[in-house]
């Protein structure tokens, strides 16, 4: 059975910097994955390269056994896959409900039909759904400028998943979330993981955040992966603790 | 032959005085993310300085040309950078783009009214007299505008690569955030480029207006060959801006000779269409990481 | 504020101005209405905002920056200008002038930005001083720097529209259309659309936003209302040179829609207003008004950058604003 999301042989270079060398691994339906590492292992650049904001120097991405290196990022997320990203990216200026409906919209209908269709394109009931579900209700009508950090968190989070898409990379979702708002969040990704079989690939720095949730773990270390496997097993990795016990 | 020498040697003359605006306006892109709508008009006003100088405050022409480059440096340099782009900043792009834009017209409307609206005479720093060089007969006036410019260009480049100051100003210009890091004190390298782009301006105008007279409506042309200079080299290189500068110098010079005179300030507006869609980096930039 | 409430003030606006110019003394009213002179005033200013409108749509919606907008008017203006002259119906022309113009800014804009953010704003710039330079030289088709003259006011359904009242109720009528569409394509997803790429082009790009294709589209937009404008122009004034259409009125739009309140709805009209108005008011200096205007700028800019309407939103109280 092919993998969801087969990462093959990433290379990423800026000028003398080679920040990602050689990267590989699957990601199965299902899975959480998640990705860890020190600080300025390339985590981010490798989900940039993945994610089409980077186009890789070499190697091959496929999502679904389609070959989909280097496709611009509303390409791929027109084929299922979708990211938050580390630095809080939601829209300030727009309310909570807006911000759900237009990370929607682009996947309903055409273009031009958009323009004469109803003014939120046929997703209000998934907006509503997804306010409910990450308990955004009350916030509805808020400018999202004017939320909480862990609120615009779980926002950023519940956007991601407006698209339908199959395959959410999270990079950093548990950053700067106060720890009673974590339990909820792991609490929601694990049910998205149920319920609509929502594959995960999370990149995070909370050890207890990504130990309760991923079901698998990959190390990487200056550009290379240096471990791969259970939570548990990675824990007890000596090259793991070396690698960040060295820095 | 010798016509189509002379010819070029005159566009390099007026390529590098180009050049010189081209320089300041790419210095102050990278090291402070300042796009100069007014670069034409920093190249118009020191001329019209120095003008107000020896008319009205009645100074000879050498005492003018010095008062000229210390208040530009001043008006152009320091008040623009804390009266105009400062409080700007925190604004965001687009306000600091209509603000310059503003200030264009405001300069522009301000010679104008307050000076003239008529094209003046300005004197050139060395007669007019030919010389022949093997063959090529060039005025003494052209060599020493060749010579003056590409001297600036060179202080610049031995300032930039050679001294503590301007390697840490390159610095600040490839990453101000590394740069900070790295103790760079960038707040005053960001002055300084502000201070170099009022000089580089000033010394375009006094050797500009000679030749084409000064008027308050001059920053147009030079403005808009400034940035097509600036593109065309590669937009964040000052090499390449000195390049774009010379090239369009060059194409100006042989176009007013071979193509018909009113299409003349076409000839930089088809350049930058050709680069847009040909070379968008620049002839000498590198392919821009995709940004989206 | 709800479709229904937008909709009520937009056709008591609408009402309000139609009877501006007209002389109301002859039903009682002690109105006098407006003379020949102001009513031209009141029509410049709708046809300026439709312009306005189009420059708010690229710079405050899509985050864009033009300096070609009086150009696009020119075209619009000129290509009018020489049809009606040539007998085609002012209808043709003006269709005519929006595709051309729309074409026009599809084409420009589509290398363009490719590239890095600021390239749109110097490829307007050199277009506008080509287009200047075009109009100027080319005396067989646009009468060169001497201009076209006796552009005759159009006909509606065999009615003439000569009368400066009727005229004034027809660019009304089209301003109303104009308005009535880009509030329309403002409120629908692609309203939302170009609020996120403004804001965030990288997160509305992965959010599956085609962001370069959305700004195009707004860019070609502005340009197409800068060309019907242009339509409307050229028989107002009844003659044109290539003086309106250089690079400065081009920046002027840019100041104007600023002031008013760039991404805002009312901005273009306020903003065209003052434009307008201002060197009639100041008509004892009228010399200086352009560098009393750039000075109102960029205090302006430093001080609140929201321009007059945004100035006047903040004072209002939170549920009320649009």
């Amino acid at each position: 059975m092919t993998a969801l999301l087969e990462v093959r042989d990433v290379h990423k270079s800026f000028g003398g910097v080679h920040a990602v060398r050689g990267v590989s691994f699957d990601v199965h339906a299902g899975e959480i994955l998640g990705v860890i590492g020190p600080n300025g292992s390339g985590k981010s650049t490798l989900f940039n390269c993945i994610l089409g904001q980077l186009a890789p120097t070499s190697g091959r991405v496929r999502v679904d056994g389609r070959d989909v290196t280097g496709l611009r990022p509303s390409q791929l997320n027109r084929l299922g896959v979708s990211r938050t990203f580390q630095l809080l990216q939601v829209f300030p200026q727009l309310t909570v409900r807006d911000n759900l409906i237009l990370a929607g919209q682009e996947h309903r209908g055409s273009r031009l039909g958009r323009l004469f269709g109803a003014s939120d394109a046929g997703v209000g009931p998934d907006a509503e759904r997804m306010l409910d579900f990450f308990r955004l209700r009350r916030l509805a009508d808020e400018r999202a400028g004017s939320l909480s950090y862990g609120q615009q968190k779980l926002l950023d989070a519940a956007m991601a998943f407006m698209a339908g898409s199959r395959l959410v990379l999270l990079d950093e979702p548990a950053g700067g979330v106060n720890p009673t708002m974590l339990v909820d969040l792991r609490e929601r990704l694990e049910a998205l993981n149920r319920e609509r079989l929502a594959t995960f690939v999370v990149i995070e720095h909370n050890m207890e955040f990504v130990m309760a949730l991923c079901s698998r773990l990959i190390v990487l270390a200056e550009g290379r992966i240096i471990a791969e496997g259970k939570p548990d097993e990675v824990r007890r990795d000596p090259g793991v603790i070396e690698a960040y016990l060295g820095h | 032959m010798t016509d189509l020498l002379q010819l070029l040697i005159a566009g390099l003359a007026t390529g590098a005085i180009y050049a010189l605006a081209a320089i300041g306006f790419t210095l102050l892109w990278q090291t402070s993310q300042t796009i100069n709508f007014a670069q034409g008009e920093f190249v118009m006003m020191p001329a019209f300085l120095a003008l107000i100088a020896m008319r009205w405050l009645g100074l000879p022409f050498w005492a003018a040309l010095l008062f000229s480059m210390l208040a530009s440096m001043l008006l152009l340099g320091v008040a623009f950078r804390y009266i105009v782009v400062g409080p700007l900043i925190r604004q965001g792009v687009l306000p600091l783009v209509i603000s310059t834009i503003a200030l264009s017209i405001l300069l522009k409307e301000s010679v104008k009214d307050f000076y003239s609206a008529e094209a003046q005479p300005f004197p050139t720093l060395l007669p007019d007299t030919p010389i022949t060089v093997a063959g090529i007969t060039v005025s003494l006036a052209q060599l020493g505008v060749l010579a003056t410019a590409l001297l600036t260009i060179a202080l610049l480049q031995w300032f930039l690569a050679g001294t503590l100051t301007g390697r840490q100003m390159q610095a600040t210009a490839q990453n101000p955030t590394v740069a900070r890091l790295l103790g760079v004190p960038v707040e005053r390298m960001i002055l300084y480029t502000f201070l170099i782009n009022a000089a580089l301006a000033a010394m375009a105008s006094l050797l500009i207006s000679p030749i084409y007279l000064a008027k308050f409506s001059n920053g147009e042309t030079l403005g808009l060959i400034a940035f097509v200079a600036a593109i065309v080299g590669g937009f964040n290189q000052v090499r390449g801006a000195i390049v774009g500068g010379l090239l369009i110098g060059v194409l100006d010079n042989l176009a007013a000779a071979y193509v018909s005179t009113a299409y003349r300030q076409a000839i930089p507006l088809i350049l930058l269409v050709l680069v847009i869609l040909f070379r968008p980096q620049g002839l000498l930039g590198r392919r821009e990481e995709r940004a989206v | 504020m709800s479709t229904r409430a937008a909709l009520l003030i937009g056709l008591s606006a609408l009402v309000v101005l139609a009877l501006l110019p007209v002389d109301l003394t002859t039903v009682g009213l002690p109105y006098p209405g407006l003379r020949r002179y102001g009513t031209y005033i009141l029509t410049l200013w709708l046809v300026t905002a439709i312009a306005a409108m189009g420059v708010n749509l690229i710079v405050g919606y899509a985050g864009q920056e033009t300096l070609a907008q009086a150009a696009f008017v020119g075209i619009g203006a000129y290509l009018t200008a020489i049809t009606t002259k040539s007998g085609v119906p002012f209808g043709v022309a003006f269709a005519a002038s929006a595709l051309v113009t729309f074409a026009i800014g599809v084409v420009l804009g589509f290398p363009a930005l490719r590239v890095q953010k600021h390239y749109l704003a110097f490829v307007t710039l050199a277009f506008s001083v080509l287009c200047w330079l075009v109009f100027r030289n080319e005396q067989d088709w646009t009468g060169g720097v001497m201009g076209i003259r006796d552009i005759e006011r159009p006909s509606l359904l065999g009615l003439s529209l000569n009368n400066h009242i009727r005229f004034y109720w027809f660019v009304l009528g089209i301003t109303s259309v104009l308005t009535f569409v880009l509030s329309w394509v403002l409120r629908s997803p692609w309203g939302r659309a170009f609020t996120a790429l403004r804001e965030n082009p990288l997160r509305a790009e992965s959010l599956g936003i085609d962001v370069r294709l959305y700004t195009l589209l707004a860019f070609a937009l502005g340009c197409a209302y800068g060309g019907m404008a242009g339509s409307l122009y050229a028989p107002l004034v009844e003659f044109i040179d290539p003086s309106p259409f250089a690079l400065g009125p081009s920046l002027i739009f840019m100041l104007m829609v600023v002031i008013g309140g760039s991404g805002t709805f009312l901005g273009p009209f306020v903003g065209a207003g003052a434009a307008v108005l201002l060197p009639e008011w100041l008509r004892a200096w009228d010399v200086y008004y352009l560098l009393i205007y750039a000075v109102l700028v960029m205090v302006m800019m430093a001080v609140f950058p929201g321009g007059i309407v945004g100035l006047a939103m903040r004072s209002l109280p939170r549920r009320a604003r649009p």
